[in-house]
Order: C-alpha cells, then sequence, then structure tokens
C-alpha cells in the first residue's frame, strides 16, 4: 500500500500549491505585477491631470502634453519591499511578538500581486504584523497593539487587512523551517554523543557515527580539528546559533520561502553556517550510493547561495541612500486613487452594504425614508385645517 | 511514514509542477489584462491581479438560496455557473460591527486550517472571495445529510449496530489522524460537527476553535471543547497538551453512539468532573502522575476516591462494541493523557480487523438532514451549539489569558 510521505503531505499545503515557484515564474510575476501597477499609475495620474486642467481654465484647452511617469523597476520595488521586511523585523522585535517571520512572508506573498506604488509598504506592514498575530496565536487587542505603534491609528491597522488578505489570497498558513532545524540539531546532538539511530538504510552504528564526526574537516576552512565528542557538541551547538541566526534573517528576506521547501531551507542555513556538518548529516539519511543524494545536495548548493546573498538586515550607508532615492522616486509614482485607505476602506464597506443587505433591512429603511420624507414635506406642520378640525 | 526528516523528493518533478502552475497563473493573467485592454476602462486598468483573481473566483459560483442564518454567518446553497447540477454550500461571515479588530479570530482559525487540510473525511473548502461588502465567503463541500447527532438521537427511527459504528468511528479516526499529522488541533470533536455527504461520507467539519500544535513553552487556553467531549486535563486547566484532548473526544462520541445518549453530560464544569470520576475513576497521583500539578485539580478525600473502572465495568455498557472494541474505547478515555492512544495507534488498533467489518458508507443508515440542516450545522460559529443546550457550550475564548 502506498504511505502518505512528508512530501506528499508538503504538497497539499497551500505555501507549495500556491507559493511555490521557480525563478523564471517569479520574475514574470513580478513583472506583470509591475507593469499593470505602472499602467495603472500612468492611468490615474492622466486622469488626474485632465480633472485639474479641466478644472483651472479652459483656455489652454490644448494643454501641455501628459508628462512621462518615471515608474519603480522591478528590482526598485523589491529592494523597497525587503526594506520594510527589515522594519517589521525590527519593530516586531522590540514589541516582543514571535511572529515577525510569518508577518514578513505575508508582506513578501501580498508584493508579488500588489507593487508598492499602488499600496505603499509602510502602510501595509502594521497590518501584516497585526494579522499575523492573529494567524499565530498571539493576538492581542487592537488597541494596545496600536499604542505601540508611533503615529498609527487602530483604523490605518484594519483598514489594509481586506486588502490584504485578498493579497495572500485567504492563505494565511506560513510553513516555517525553524522547528525543522531544532529536530535536526537535536538529531545531530544524538549522533555526536552516541545515542544516534542511523537513516533506515545506512548500517553505521551509533559509536561508527560518534567516531565519523569526530574525524569531520573543520567547518568553514577552518584549520583545527574536532578532537574529541565534547568538541563536536561544541561545534554542532556553534552551527546551530549561526544557522537559526540566518533563519531569522536571509531566510526571510531572500525568496527562499518561494523557492524552496522548509527542509531545503534549514539543511541549507546549516550549509552555510557547518559544511562538513550538513554533508555528514545528509550522508547520515542516505544508503551508498543514492540516485537522490546528488539532487538534493545541488539543490541544497543553490539555496545557500541565496541565503549568502541575502540583503543585510542591518543596511549599510549606501544602501540607505538608494532606498531614499527609491522612495522619492516612489513618491512621485504613487497611484494617487489608492493613497487614502482608510478612505477607501470606508467606502468599499458602504458600497458593499447597499447591495449585499438584507430585503428586511432595505424595506426598513424604505420605510424610514418614506417617514422622513413625509416629515420634510411636513416641514411647516400639517394643514391648517386638519389641526382644527381636531 | 515521515522517516526522513529530510524532503528528498525529486527536486526535476517538483520543479515541473511549480513551473505548470506558475505558467497557469501567468497565463491566466495574461488574458485577463488582454481582455481589459480592450475597453478602456479605468477602474479595470487600475484592478490588481490578488482583485482580478478574487473576482474570477467570485464569478465562478451563484449563490441559489438561503439555508440558514446565525449571529456568525449566513448559509446559501449555491452551484457552480459551468455546471449547474453541482452543488456547494456557501457560507458567508458576517462583518461582525461589535468586533472592531478586523477579521474575527474563528473566521481566520477556519479558513486558515480548511485551507491546508485535503481529507475525503474532512469538509472541503473549494474556495475563498470576498464579496464587495468584504464580507468572506467560504465556499464548502455540500453535505446533505445531517450529522451524527441527529442520527444518534433518533433511536426510534434509526437503527444501526456495530458494524455502523465502526464504520462512523473509522472515519472519524482517520479525520482526527490527519488532523494531528498536520499538527493540527481540532478542539471542538463531537457529533454535531460530523456532517454526512450525500454518499454516506462522515466529515469533520467546523474548524473555529482549531490551532496549530504550539511551541514548547507556549501556553494554551484550556476554555476549549464543548465540556460533554471535554477531556479531564482541560477541565484541571492544562496549559500545555497535544492531540490526546480530540482523543479523548473521540472516545466520548464512541461511547455515545453505542449508548445513544451523551455519555458523560455535566451540567456544570465541576459536574462534569464528578461525572468522569464516576464514570472512568478519580484521578490521582498514582493513575495520572503530575495531575495534582494542574492549576485546577482539586484534591479528593481518599474513602471518595473512584478506582479506575475495569474492563468489566466497560464490557457491561459497552459489550456490543465486543471486547476488542471496549480495548479500545477505554485507551481513548485513558485519564494520563500520555497514557491514551494517539490518533495514529488508534488506526493501527486490532478492532478495525475484527469481525463484524465496518459497514460500507453506501449502506449506512441516513436520515436525510436536508438543505436546512446543513444550514444550520454551517452557520454555527466554534463552540456555538443550537439553543436550550447553551450549558454546553465552550466558553468563549479568552485570549486575554492566553500570553
Amino acid at each position: 500500500m502506498p504511505q502518505l510521505t512528508e512530501d506528499d503531505l508538503y504538497r497539499t499545503s497551500t505555501q507549495y500549491r500556491l507559493w511555490s515557484f521557480n525563478r523564471e515564474s517569479l520574475l514574470s510575476l513580478r513583472s506583470t505585477t509591475n507593469e499593470s501597477a505602472a499602467e495603472g499609475v500612468r492611468a490615474a495620474l492622466h486622469a488626474q491631470k485632465a480633472a485639474e486642467q479641466e478644472q483651472s481654465s479652459k483656455q489652454d484647452s490644448n494643454g501641455s502634453p501628459p508628462q512621462e511617469v518615471d515608474c519603480l523597476s522591478v528590482g526598485e520595488e523589491q529592494k523597497l519591499v525587503v526594506f520594510y521586511c527589515v522594519q517589521t523585523m525590527r519593530f516586531a522585535d522590540f514589541c516582543e511578538f514571535p511572529t515577525n517571520a510569518t508577518a514578513v512572508q505575508y508582506l513578501k506573498r501580498f508584493y508579488l500581486s500588489n507593487s508598492p506604488m499602488t499600496y505603499h509598504p509602510k502602510e501595509m506592514m502594521p497590518s501584516a504584523l497585526f494579522l499575523a498575530t492573529k494567524t499565530e496565536n498571539h493576538y492581542t487587542s487592537l488597541k494596545s497593539f496600536v499604542s505601540k505603534l508611533p503615529k498609527t491609528t487602530a483604523e490605518d491597522v484594519v483598514a489594509p487587512e481586506f486588502l490584504l488578505t485578498q493579497g495572500l489570497r485567504f492563505t494565511f498558513d506560513v510553513r516555517h523551517p525553524h522547528r525543522g532545524l531544532e529536530g535536526g540539531f537535536m538529531e545531530l546532538l544524538a549522533l555526536a554523543t552516541g545515542k544516534g539511530q542511523s537513516g533506515p538504510n545506512n548500517g553505521a552504528s551509533p559509536t561508527q557515527f560518534q567516531k565519523q564526526m569526530v574525524g569531520l574537516d573543520p567547518a568553514n576552512g577552518g584549520n583545527k580539528k574536532s578532537r574529541s565528542a565534547k568538541e563536536v557538541v561544541q561545534r554542532i551547538q556553534d552551527a546551530h546559533g549561526k544557522a537559526k541566526e540566518i533563519l531569522k534573517t536571509s531566510a526571510l528576506l531572500t525568496d527562499a520561502y518561494f523557492l524552496y521547501t522548509p527542509s531545503q531551507i534549514w539543511l541549507s542555513s546549516l550549509f552555510v553556517a557547518d559544511e562538513p556538518l550538513a554533508r555528514f548529516y545528509v550522508d547520515s539519511k542516505f544508503p551508498t550510493p543514492s540516485t537522490m543524494k546528488p539532487t538534493l545536495l545541488t539543490t541544497l548548493g543553490t539555496c545557500a547561495n541565496l541565503l549568502r546573498s541575502s540583503a543585510s538586515a542591518d543596511p549599510e550607508d549606501s544602501e540607505v541612500k538608494e532606498l531614499k532615492r527609491i522612495d522619492k522616486k516612489l513618491y512621485k509614482c504613487r497611484n494617487p486613487e489608492k493613497i487614502d485607505l482608510v478612505g477607501i476602506n470606508k467606502a468599499q464597506k458602504r458600497e458593499g452594504h447597499e447591495d449585499g443587505l438584507d430585503e428586511k433591512v432595505i424595506k426598513k429603511r424604505k420605510l424610514e425614508r418614506e417617514r422622513s420624507e413625509k416629515e420634510a414635506e411636513d416641514i411647516f406642520g400639517p394643514a391648517l385645517g386638519i389641526k382644527d378640525g381636531k | 511514514m515521515a522517516v526522513s526528516p529530510v524532503v528528498t523528493y525529486e527536486a526535476t518533478s517538483n520543479i515541473k509542477v511549480t513551473a505548470d502552475k506558475a505558467k497557469s497563473l501567468a497565463v491566466r493573467t495574461n488574458s485577463i489584462s488582454n481582455q481589459n485592454e480592450a475597453p478602456p476602462e479605468k477602474k479595470q486598468g487600475g484592478q490588481e491581479l490578488a482583485e482580478r483573481l478574487n473576482h474570477e473566483t467570485k464569478e465562478k459560483y451563484v449563490k441559489d438560496k438561503k439555508l440558514g442564518e446565525g449571529t456568525y454567518a449566513i448559509v446559501y446553497l449555491g452551484h457552480l455557473k459551468a455546471d449547474p447540477s453541482s452543488k456547494v454550500a456557501i457560507k458567508k461571515i458576517k462583518v461582525n460591527t461589535e468586533y472592531r479588530d478586523g477579521l474575527s479570530m474563528d473566521a481566520i482559525r477556519e479558513v486558515k486550517y480548511l485551507q491546508e487540510l485535503s481529507h475525503p473525511n474532512i469538509i472541503a473548502l473549494h474556495a475563498v472571495f470576498s464579496s464587495k461588502n468584504q464580507n468572506l465567503n467560504l465556499v464548502l463541500e455540500f453535505l446533505p445529510l445531517g450529522d451524527l447527532e441527529m442520527l444518534i438521537k433518533d433511536s426510534e427511527g434509526i437503527r444501526y449496530g456495530t458494524a455502523e459504528v465502526k464504520a462512523w468511528m473509522g472515519m472519524l479516526g482517520r479525520a482526527v489522524w490527519f488532523c494531528h499529522e498536520n499538527f493540527v488541533l481540532h478542539r471542538d470533536i463531537k457529533p454535531n460537527n460530523l456532517l454526512i455527504a450525500a454518499d454516506g461520507e462522515v466529515k469533520l467539519a467546523d474548524f473555529g476553535l482549531a490551532r496549530s500544535f504550539s511551541d514548547p513553552y507556549r501556553l494554551m487556553t484550556y476554555q476549549v471543547i464543548t465540556r460533554w467531549y471535554r477531556p479531564p486535563e482541560l477541565l484541571y486547566g492544562a496549559r500545555f497538551y497535544s492531540g490526546a484532548v480530540d482523543v479523548w473526544s473521540m472516545g466520548t462520541v464512541f461511547a455515545e453512539l453505542i449508548l445513544r445518549v451523551p455519555f458523560i453530560a455535566g451540567n456544570t464544569d465541576i459536574h462534569q468532573l464528578e461525572l468522569i470520576c464516576q464514570a472512568i475513576g478519580t484521578p490521582t497521583e498514582e493513575n495520572w502522575p503530575g495531575v495534582s500539578k494542574l492549576e485546577g485539580y482539586v484534591g479528593y478525600e481518599k474513602a471518595a476516591t473512584v478506582p479506575v473502572r475495569g474492563k468489566d465495568v466497560y464490557l457491561a455498557r459497552f459489550g456490543t462494541a465486543g471486547p476488542v472494541g471496549v480495548d479500545l474505547l477505554m485507551s481513548m478515555l485513558a485519564l494520563d493523557p500520555r497514557k491514551r492512544s494517539t490518533a495514529r495507534q488508534i488506526l493501527e488498533h486490532k478492532w478495525w480487523t475484527t469481525d463484524p467489518r465496518p459497514t460500507a458508507k453506501e449502506d449506512l443508515p441516513k436520515k436525510g438532514g436536508g438543505l436546512e440542516k446543513m444550514g444550520d450545522d454551517l452557520k454555527r460559529r466554534g463552540g456555538e451549539v443550537e439553543d436550550g443546550r447553551g450549558d454546553k457550550v465552550a466558553r468563549k475564548l479568552n485570549f486575554g489569558t492566553m500570553k
């Protein structure tokens, strides 16, 4: 009977079904979003200008030809989104919300189908964080959440929530690599202390594993080999700390979640932290020879490179300068119709209410209207004769 | 299963699938934007991809008639526009004007978990879309034959035996196993959350109280699961717990299916605990090491303690399940959650392969709850029950104490 594997289960997740891509498809999706947003910006600015001209005077109705708007490129959009992801992480740290990883992924997912030119990340950020506190069982009341944010009202947080959930395509589950790393860490410690169990097809005994680990090449080109099991334990702890840091930063800021599975991500973080140790761990899982192993190692290699290429969670001056330039540019190419999110939200709710109302309520309103109309007609009171007649 | 923590699936086929999917997404967007180019309508040009996808989903379904309405949701019968003979239930979650914190927790939980869990014994969520007024609409599987509670209660009209109980319990067991395998706790298992499909298949519904397994040291609330189905550890205020809470509920449902009345039906939480002591035995440090450390544990006089009931007591009450069935029932109702069976152990139990064989789902007794019943079942929010049985309602989640 075919057995359900962890892979089968992962493939049923929305993270796999809706949020996994390859590099090409990811880029093409972002380009489409960028183009369509730029189109929207141009159309909106054009309309705005036309309206202004019409209002100001009809004298120079030929007007000046519409100025071409300089819109953000896909790359610029990306840099801006990553910057606000970093901001989100900082803010979440400050408030001690352990849900920042989810909030950051919400932003990254949202900006696959939305452009910063339409919705500024600064305005989506609080909403993403707040939604993450709700989806990750860290619910704090909106009131106390807002009190921690500078210059933000409750409305500012809630108004974009609907847009956000729509952009997330109503999927809230994010599968993170953190738990996998903890499991691998515990396994490695067990192997190092001679309590390990080998993979299903690997015949090595616990003591053989323990010996192999002492003999491993030093991490990242160092020259000091471990001499004892105790030193191996220290080495594992160091690697664990480094890998954990990578998962908290690079894994979130790069496209790792879109391109790789959580297990691939944590294994790759271990590769970055201590490659010989990571290779040993993978070896312990496979029978020799295995056809799957080389494929896996190639995947882990490319993922590790991606993690190494991550934008820093602590941007340098030159990067900050570049971000300022982009933000300035964005100021001129924002879609004027989508700036007032609170207003849009209110309008949508109103609009919807009109067509989504129950018949009962509609009827009630009609009666009220009729009554008030009558009252309005009778604004000077009923006809004198009637009054006298009473 | 789940032997290796390494995802070693052939990366090539992985990539292919994702590429195909991405392509279809890209193709879809293109075709839409092409359509948009034709009429230069301002509004459509400014519509972002997500908005268009939502619109597309919404356009796929047609709402037919209202099946039921509660404070939390309105349920409609609907169908696919492309296939008028198809049937779906559309649950429109009302925007709660009292709740100013945006999307409510019940709605978030329900959507979050149903999006992830695809299993024949869990109600299928076909799609989610929002209507203009920002209401969430859940397109759910159409389940017209009522729920297990209806069948249990109709002891005059519906006759069933061990083979039927085995079939229903098997379906429930698979649903719970699948939740736990995906690290999800349901936290509200009870007969009226077990809906019945047209072909007799039982489907676990109502994920309004569900949550993911907690991280180590992260507290959870104990105010979950409808009282009659709530395990002793929650009644004692445990803040760390596992899938064992759902297993206890399964045990009480198993017992109820045989008895045809709720097995342990307390009027208050204290009463519930008293009844558990009588029916199963008094929890003590001997049969449940560590129980006295739970916040809400109440010590018992030595003389007042009821020893843990032996198999003979169960055989006398649940004999129709047979001795092997009674073993299974007892393993689900172990006081100490660590000694309780896991969902997986339940599926591996001998009972399933012991005579009689479970009834084929097509041959299971049906009552035909009809459309209204489905409307009633779906309009509830997590933990909510029908009028008149309000005392059974799981108390409202108190998030303030969850920190």
